[in-house]
């Protein structure tokens, strides 16, 4: 019995052996070979079923101590036969690699065409990182740029502070604030471009500083004279205070 | 504008002016008017010397203005006084700087006779600008410029002084008076580090005193750093700081292409300037001295 198992292993063998080859060629013939190729494979793939029943068989006839080995040799060949089955499906339906050459008019060129094009991603790569890199670069040249004017416009804050200190000082506490003299309304302009100045957003009023000019002018005084402080004074943090209080007196 | 013509007619009114000093100070001119005679003399002094700036002859000019200047003093007019020195000074600035010094010199003692400190220390920045750059005397122009400091300092133009303050340092670091420099850019960070206007500033001084630091020891650096750090927080996010780390790390393992390499990396983003550059060579012939000590 086991003879006889054995010798259909064998013929399972070739027949597989056979069949792989002829599933290789198909995909590369045409036409009528190929149709008889076709066929023949299915033939065989018939008689390699029918062998498989067979063996099928005679396992089961073998008593059940020694039916394990052959049972698992059953197996790997039934997954053999459906590898080949479904190989053969595809085969059919598949194209072979001359088809499309002769389609697209290259040979060895489709590895090279990739090869192409690898080197032109790296490139386009190459060329992002240089243009971030200098991005980059001007970014940091701006900061240093933006460095060196806020440092001019504090020394400039502190001069325009000084000078108005010293000509426009601020009146007594006993003047009342509503009361529009002349000094005021020179101070008041003032206030308005140092108050501009201590904001934060210093660097967008640059132009209304440049325009100090102590003639009469009208400008709306934000409620009060002491709210004006207080406003600037709360503003105005670390740096040196613009007023006095209204406890000290007169300066300069 | 005939240029030529004028300088004549500039050395004509010198001369005349000469004269009218001249006869003034004789006892007759003191009798018959004098003191408007000097005057007029004052201001045809000024008039030749505009003349000879037109027809640039600087030392002339000067000249004139220095005249001027002395017969201002000699009416008490100080303000005037020192107003043509200052031409003076400016005249001879493109011509003979060692006079142009003495003549802003003169000026400077009257406004700071006058109290007038922060035009004085304007003119001591005139002063050092001119040692550093046509006399490359860098003693007397730190010396000024800390003169200028302190004047600033006093009026409260903290800005200012900052300036003049750096000027300083950046010298003395060259000169090799490394503490003075620390002290210096330490203080200056500090002052500008709160400053909303200054703080961007503020890490750039603090990388320049780690350098001074680093090249008098590598162990103050380390402590430096770490001190600023915490003082500053934003400074640790900086890429100087980042560049110090690798500097510190390249020193300590005495691994010079290491240095080198960080030092390039830096470059690459943004140019290192002269000082720094001259800094960093210094450190670099620290590691390398180091190395020759072990062969």
């Amino acid at each position: 019995m086991s003879s006889d198992f054995e010798a259909y292993e064998q013929d399972f063998g070739t027949l597989t052996a056979e069949i792989t080859n002829k599933i290789g060629r198909i995909p590369k013939l045409g036409g009528k070979e190929k149709t008889q190729l076709v066929l023949n494979v299915d033939k065989q793939l018939e008689e390699v079923r029918e062998l498989m029943e067979q063996m099928d068989l005679e396992v089961r006839e073998i008593p059940i101590q020694s039916r394990g080995m052959y049972q698992s040799r059953l197996k790997s060949y039934k997954g053999e036969m459906e590898k080949l089955e479904k190989d053969f499906k595809r085969s059919r339906i598949a194209y072979s690699d001359d088809v499309r050459n002769e389609l697209l008019g290259e040979d060895a060129g489709s590895s090279e065409s990739q090869r192409a094009h690898l080197l032109d991603n790296t490139e386009k790569l190459e060329r992002s990182s240089r243009r971030l890199e200098a991005g980059y670069q001007i970014a940091v040249e701006t900061e240093q740029v933006g460095q060196e004017i806020l440092a001019n416009l504090h020394s400039d804050r502190e001069k325009i502070q000084r000078s108005r200190d010293r000509n426009h000082p601020e009146p007594s506490p006993g003047l009342r604030p509503r009361r529009h003299h002349p000094p005021h309304h020179h101070s008041g302009h003032l206030f308005q471009c140092a108050r501009a100045l201590i904001s934060p957003n210093a660097l967008t009023h640059t132009h209304s500083v440049s325009h100090t000019h102590t003639h009469k002018t009208r400008t709306r005084m934000i409620n009060s004279d002491k709210s004006v402080c207080s406003g600037v004074i709360r503003t105005n943090g670390a740096h040196e205070s613009l007023f006095l209080g209204p406890d000290r007196g007169l300066s300069l | 504008m005939d240029n030529s013509g004028k300088e004549k007619e500039a050395i004509q009114l010198m001369a005349d002016a000469d004269k009218k000093v001249k006869t003034s100070g004789s006892f007759l001119g003191g009798m018959f008017g004098g003191p408007h005679k000097v005057e007029e003399a004052c201001e045809m002094y000024c008039r030749a010397a505009n003349m000879f700036k037109m027809a640039k002859n600087w030392n002339a000019a000067g000249n004139a203005f220095c005249q001027a200047a002395r017969i201002h003093m000699q009416l008490q007019n100080k303000h005037d006084s020192a107003t043509s020195f200052i031409d003076a000074g400016n005249a001879f600035k493109k011509s003979d700087p060692n006079e142009a010094i003495k003549c802003l010199n003169a000026a400077v003692d009257i406004y700071t006779d006058m109290g007038r400190f922060t035009i004085a220390a304007k003119h001591h920045i005139t002063i050092a600008e001119i040692y550093e750059s046509e006399l490359v005397d860098i003693e007397k122009a730190i010396a000024h410029y800390e003169q200028a400091a302190d004047y600033y300092k006093g009026e409260e133009s903290n800005s200012s002084a900052n300036k003049c303050l750096l000027k300083v340092g950046a010298y003395a670091a060259q000169l090799e008076q490394y503490a003075k420099a620390i002290e210096i850019y330490e203080q200056v960070g500090s002052s500008t580090m709160d400053n909303p206007l200054l703080k961007y500033s503020a890490k750039e001084y603090f990388f320049k005193a780690s350098l001074c630091h680093f090249i008098v020891d590598e162990l103050n650096a380390k402590l430096a750093v770490e001190k600023y750090e915490e003082m500053f927080p934003a400074f640790s996010d900086s890429r100087e700081c980042k560049l110090l780390k690798k500097l510190l790390d390249a020193h300590e393992e005495q691994n010079c292409e290491a240095f080198t390499e960080a030092i390039k990396e830096f470059d690459s983003i943004s140019r290192l300037d002269q000082w720094q550059t001259t800094m960093l060579l210094r450190i670099k012939k620290t590691i390398q001295g180091d190395e020759g000590d072990l062969k």
